[in-house]
């Protein structure tokens, strides 16, 4: 295990904000792999985003392998608000970027991978980032934490809706080398997935590190570290429970409405701060402006 | 808008953001107290720089009138935001809730004393402003049959479905009465009553933002403050009350006018009252001086006369909550948020302006500050420190002569009233019912310092002071006096 510090998580937000503008397109020639009225970008909409991402990160690191290519290869200790940035421009630009687009960046996302291999040191297996089973566990956590922070902290999915959000999301897991046959189409066929990969999870030395970073990053702004501290709770609130047991963050019982009430509020001030990065303003009026024309036609 | 001082002079300065915590709260605030409280704050200094400079490029569209007006913000922004139009009260509930529909609240009520906000902080505050689009005719007709009983096409002879202006949790249609006046018609957000209140309910979040962002205050009668004033507003009735109170008690003013309330057509979420038309605040900045000192003198006479004949202060002196018409003559808009002072609350008050300026008795200066609850009793300070450090509201009063109230000098006032290193800092505080009055005060020397407005302010507090009723000392005080004379005892004062 390296020790490496790591560098402070100053910017996050401003950098956030500058990938999420980048990833949505101003006069898109086409609508993408889901378009304006998917329940991908009602979803992707939603304020409870920044808890639904930081639910799958924890989610993702309970997967030794796909924690250990992330410890082994990527320079996420030396910046981590930059490969955060870069994970989010990637996730923005496949929701809402043009088929080509959203094609390109899974290519380089796919080139990538391909160096990314080696052995990782707490169960000595082999691991390479381009094994579909690795890409499918991320790909799965992200979706299931989609549903789980919109239930609880946005606008819940209905069952019908969740089962097409699974199946919309195919595409995406599809893109980075998936064959479309292993991927999930269903929530029932997502949960099944889940419960069979459970076996597989752990919290490894690297996890718990970089865990402990992302739910306490230092160096974040004042303001936005204050708020991360609901972000935090309504993320580890929303982990299934036998996650937060392999973490041994112990089981804090539901949360109380006035909880879930204030971490809905944190989001609102969030969101809030989000606004008044350049552009972002701009950025969710054209897609509003696009759903909202879906919408009427 | 024009700024009445260049960007760099007075605007930032870290200790000036507490204000923000005092009267935002807002979560950029936070991190800008922090950052001054620490005193490092070099990387938020810088990107305070940055949006400073950026804010002063994009004409500080914050600043004065244009956020508030959907006409200032450009044709193609209309289109779009026209386009965006909230549909439905659901609508309503996601775009406010979730604290944005209070920060907005409290970020308009601290917008005004724009040194005060951080530019950061500015920035988020006048973006979430602008996410906020209008609602749909179909949205708002909605909202006025529910109030009123029949569509708004049929309550009025003429409907204008275009809203001109955006308040801060409706809109103003213009409309013509069926009796042929012209109206201004403002409509409330539906739902967002319900939405904002239960956000208030549930204060947790709120007061840890707040602590940290004002650990100097006492954050408790903060929100108990915030809280009325934030629900007050929320019922148009009582605005409509504050604007009938005013505008009886100033018929027939030679400079202020306040517009009359249409009763028949205004409830909990519609209020309606006289179209009034003139120049924006921003557009002052293109007259002559001796007109700017005219409406500066309005202004004034405006706050102080309200505050000891009705005892009552309007705590939203936005500056877009004027028109001007030339001449002196002001019309004043929006009462949304007025505080009404019992004849006990107003007596410290008094007592304070008159000891120390009127008197000169520094000492009986500090006792009324003892008992209005400003100065802890027994504070191991020498009165010329308290003094030194608390008239500052008092130094365009204390003595006779003209005065010209410059940005540099609000920024001060602001400045030294927030100045938590300052020795008298651990022995004062804010009585609940004061938090207000302070705000509009640093808000009113705001507004004239952006005026640069020159007077003899002392001679006109003497004539408004009751303790003095001093004589006729410009023009207008002239004027006003035979308005006084004019009125029936009983209207000389409602208070």
């Amino acid at each position: 295990m390296t020790a490496d510090p790591y560098a402070t998580a100053a910017g996050l937000v401003t950098r956030s904000a500058a990938a999420y503008v980048s990833g949505v397109p101003r006069s898109p020639a086409d609508d993408g792999f889901f378009g304006p009225t998917s329940v991908t970008w009602r979803v992707s909409t939603d304020p409870a985003t920044p808890i639904a991402g930081l639910r799958s990160l924890l989610m993702q690191a309970l997967h030794p392998l796909a924690m250990a290519g992330v410890d082994q290869h990527s320079d996420w200790r030396t910046d981590p608000v930059g490969r955060l940035a870069a994970t989010s421009a990637y996730v923005t630009t496949i929701s809402f970027g043009e088929r080509a687009a959203a094609t390109r960046a899974a290519a380089h996302v796919r080139r990538i991978h391909e160096h990314v291999r080696g052995v990782d040191a707490v169960t000595g297996r082999p691991y390479a980032a381009g094994d579909p089973a690795l890409l499918l566990w991320v790909h799965a956590a992200l979706v299931d934490s989609a549903i789980a922070a919109g239930r609880l902290f946005g606008t819940p999915l209905s069952p019908a809706d969740s089962d097409r959000f699974v199946a919309e999301m195919v595409v995406a897991a599809e893109l980075v080398g998936v064959p479309r046959p292993q991927v999930p189409a269903s929530l029932a066929e997502l949960e099944r997935y889940i419960s069979s990969v459970r076996p597989e999870l752990r919290c490894t030395p690297a996890a718990r590190e970089s865990m402990s970073y992302l739910l306490d990053p230092p160096g974040l702004d004042e303001d936005v570290a204050e708020i991360w501290q609901d972000v935090r709770r309504g993320a580890i609130g929303a982990l299934p429970a036998w996650a937060r047991e392999i973490y041994g963050y112990g089981a804090p019982g539901p949360l109380t409405p006035g909880q879930r009430t204030e971490i809905r509020q944190a989001l609102g001030v969030l969101d809030a701060v989000f606004l008044g990065e350049p552009g972002v303003l701009e950025a969710r009026q054209r897609i509003a402006l696009r759903m909202r024309a879906a919408r009427r036609a | 808008m024009r700024r009445g001082r260049p960007a760099g002079t007075a605007a930032w300065n870290p200790r000036r953001v507490a204000i923000a915590g005092i009267a935002a709260g807002a979560a950029g605030a936070i991190a800008a107290v922090v950052a001054a409280r620490r005193r490092i704050g070099r990387l938020r200094f810088d990107r305070g720089w940055a949006a400073l400079q950026l804010a002063v490029r994009g004409g500080a569209r914050y600043a004065g009138s244009a956020p508030r007006l959907f006409a200032a913000a450009g044709e193609h922004r209309q289109r779009l935001r026209h386009d965006l139009a909230l549909q439905t009260a659901e609508d309503v509930a996601t775009t406010l809730g979730a604290m944005k529909g209070v920060l907005m609240k409290i970020g308009q009520m601290a917008s005004y004393v724009d040194d005060g906000l951080s530019p950061g902080v500015r920035r988020t505050l006048s973006r979430l402003q602008d996410s906020v689009p209008p609602m749909s005719a179909d949205l708002a007709a909605g909202v006025v049959e529910e109030e009123l009983g029949l569509p708004p096409e049929r309550v009025f002879a003429h409907w204008d479905p275009e809203p001109i202006a955006a308040a801060s949790i409706g809109q103003v249609h213009r409309a013509i009465t069926l009796d042929g006046r012209a109206v201004a018609v403002k409509v409330q957000y539906p739902g967002i009553a319900e939405t904002i209140a239960a956000d208030l309910d549930n204060v947790a979040l709120l007061r840890r933002m707040l602590r940290v962002a004002a650990p100097s205050q006492d954050v408790g009668a903060l929100i108990a403050e915030l809280r009325d004033r934030v629900l007050e507003e929320l019922d148009y009735r009582r605005e409509a009350r504050n604007q009938r109170l005013l505008a009886a008690y100033y018929d027939g003013h030679p400079t202020i006018h306040v517009p009359k309330i249409v009763g028949a057509l205004s409830t909990r979420r519609v209020v309606t009252s006289e179209l009034a038309d003139g120049a924006r605040f921003a557009e002052l900045a293109g007259w002559s001086q001796a007109e700017r000192d005219l409406a500066a003198e309005t202004i004034y006479r405006f706050v102080f006369r309200s505050l000891y004949e009705v005892r009552a202060f309007n705590g939203d002196p936005h500056p877009g909550n004027y028109l001007f018409h030339g001449g002196g003559r002001v019309t004043f808009l929006d009462f949304g948020l007025v505080k009404h002072f019992t004849p006990a609350e107003l007596q410290p008050l008094m007592q304070m302006a008159r000891h120390l300026c009127v008197r000169q008795d520094p000492e009986a200066f500090r006792r009324s500050l003892e008992q209005a609850g400003f100065l802890r009793p027994g504070a191991p300070l020498s009165t010329a420190t308290i003094v030194e450090h608390l008239a500052v509201f008092y130094d365009t009063i204390r003595e006779p002569g003209p005065r010209t109230i410059t940005g540099e000098y609000a920024s001060a006032v602001v400045r030294r009233f927030f100045d938590v290193r300052s020795p008298v800092a651990g022995y004062v505080s804010i009585p609940r019912s004061y938090v207000i009055l302070q705000r509009i005060n640093l808000g009113l020397f705001a507004l004239l310092g952006e005026l640069t407005a020159t007077a003899d302010w002392r001679a006109i507090a003497e004539e408004i002071w009751p303790f003095v009723r001093g004589p006729a000392s410009t023009p207008m005080g002239e004027a006003e006096a035979t308005w006084r004379a004019s009125r029936p005892a009983a209207a000389q004062s409602l208070a």
